[in-house]
């Protein structure tokens, strides 16, 4: 897989949309190194939750061309705008859809679900006093919407843990989800909560990088 | 926003809503790009489809004359239908538009060809 173009995104861009990191390139590698599996598993729906600049939904759009519908969500709506232009630059075709996670999409339809989550760990004091002091900014909303990409709460989990409930409701029957982790977010303790709700997981890479220490675990469901 | 992507959107999230789907599809802008036709993967995503939006769609589009109302069998060996279908899914982008939930009337904008499906806090 190629990795795409960003330099349509401007230092303005990144004033409200995430900007490309080493946990989205680990993203990206890991798919990248998981291509034979992703080739046989001919994913007829990808979908990325939280897409932000949209490189990775991106590159694999560019990879699935004409095989597979490509879809990308995020609730800041310069993001989704911003996933547009970055697919439309690299010549990949995807639709963004601005959502919760994956709320507004038919049950139980995703083959292949990709999430770098906000995954920072936060006192709920601190996502709170976060919000509210840009709430007295001037551009609120959307410096809200930075912060929602990557503050986690309590153990950086507050979204992932939504996500895992929702996970039975997400995938299709073959679906596969490549979530990235923080160490901090007790991958191991993942792992077991998705065990309790059916599913398997492994830690399919992970990457030291300064400051932080970094999780691809791959979920499928437990055919057991 | 392309019709593909249609078919698989939902107000299901809405609280008290039981089916959500399908969403009414208001036009209001659209544009048509072409793209390459691959009728091994239109064929392959029919089962994941539902056929009434699709059809739904077509109507919408003004497009009901290409497609049969009720999912035909044997599409595989009807190339025209398969390419009908493509044109419909994959080559019609709706710029600007609406959804409605089809049981709380709910309201959902197609801006700059993207759906606005974020509901409030005290919509779930």
């Amino acid at each position: 897989m190629e990795t795409p173009h960003t330099e349509h995104l401007s230092s303005v861009d990144y004033e409200h949309v995430y900007e490309p990191a080493e946990d989205s390139f680990l993203l990206l590698d890991a798919l990248e190194s998981d291509l034979k599996f992703l080739d046989k598993l001919q994913p007829r729906l990808c979908v990325e939750i939280g897409s932000g600049s949209g490189i990775i939904i991106t590159a694999l759009a560019k990879h699935f061309a004409h095989t597979s519908i490509c879809l990308a969500t995020d609730i800041n709506p310069r993001a989704c705008n911003a996933t547009k232009r970055t697919a439309s630059r690299n010549g990949a075709r995807l639709d963004s859809v601005r959502c919760n996670l994956a709320a507004a999409l038919r049950r139980r339809s995703v083959d292949l679900l990709l999430f770098n989550p906000p995954y920072v760990v936060t006192s709920d004091e601190e996502l709170h006093c976060q919000t509210l002091m840009s709430d007295q900014a001037a551009n609120s909303a959307t410096q809200r919407n930075l912060v929602y990409s990557w503050a986690g709460g309590r153990d950086g989990r507050r979204v992932i843990d939504i996500l895992l409930e929702q996970l039975e409701d997400i995938l299709s029957p073959s679906g596969v989800l490549y979530l990235l982790l923080l160490r901090e977010n007790k991958p191991d303790e993942i792992i077991k909560q998705l065990a309790n709700l059916k599913f398997k997981a492994v830690k399919y890479m992970e990457r030291r990088i300064p400051g932080e220490y970094l999780y691809i675990l791959k979920v499928t469901r437990d055919p057991d | 926003m392309k019709l593909s992507t249609y078919n698989f959107l939902t107000s299901m999230a809405i609280k008290g809503v039981k089916v959500g789907y399908p969403l009414k599809l208001t036009i209001n802008k659209k544009d048509v790009i072409e793209s390459e036709f691959n009728p091994v993967f239109i064929e392959r995503l029919l089962p994941k489809l539902d056929w009434s939006a699709v059809y739904g769609a077509a109507q919408v589009a003004e497009l009901a004359e290409d497609i049969p109302a009720a999912q035909p069998e044997n599409i595989a060996e009807d190339e025209q239908l398969l390419q009908r279908l493509h044109h419909l899914l994959f080559e019609i982008d709706v710029l600007e538009g609406q959804l409605e939930c089809p049981e709380t009337g709910r309201i959902f904008p197609i801006a700059d060809g993207i759906p606005n499906m974020l509901l409030n806090e005290d919509e779930v």
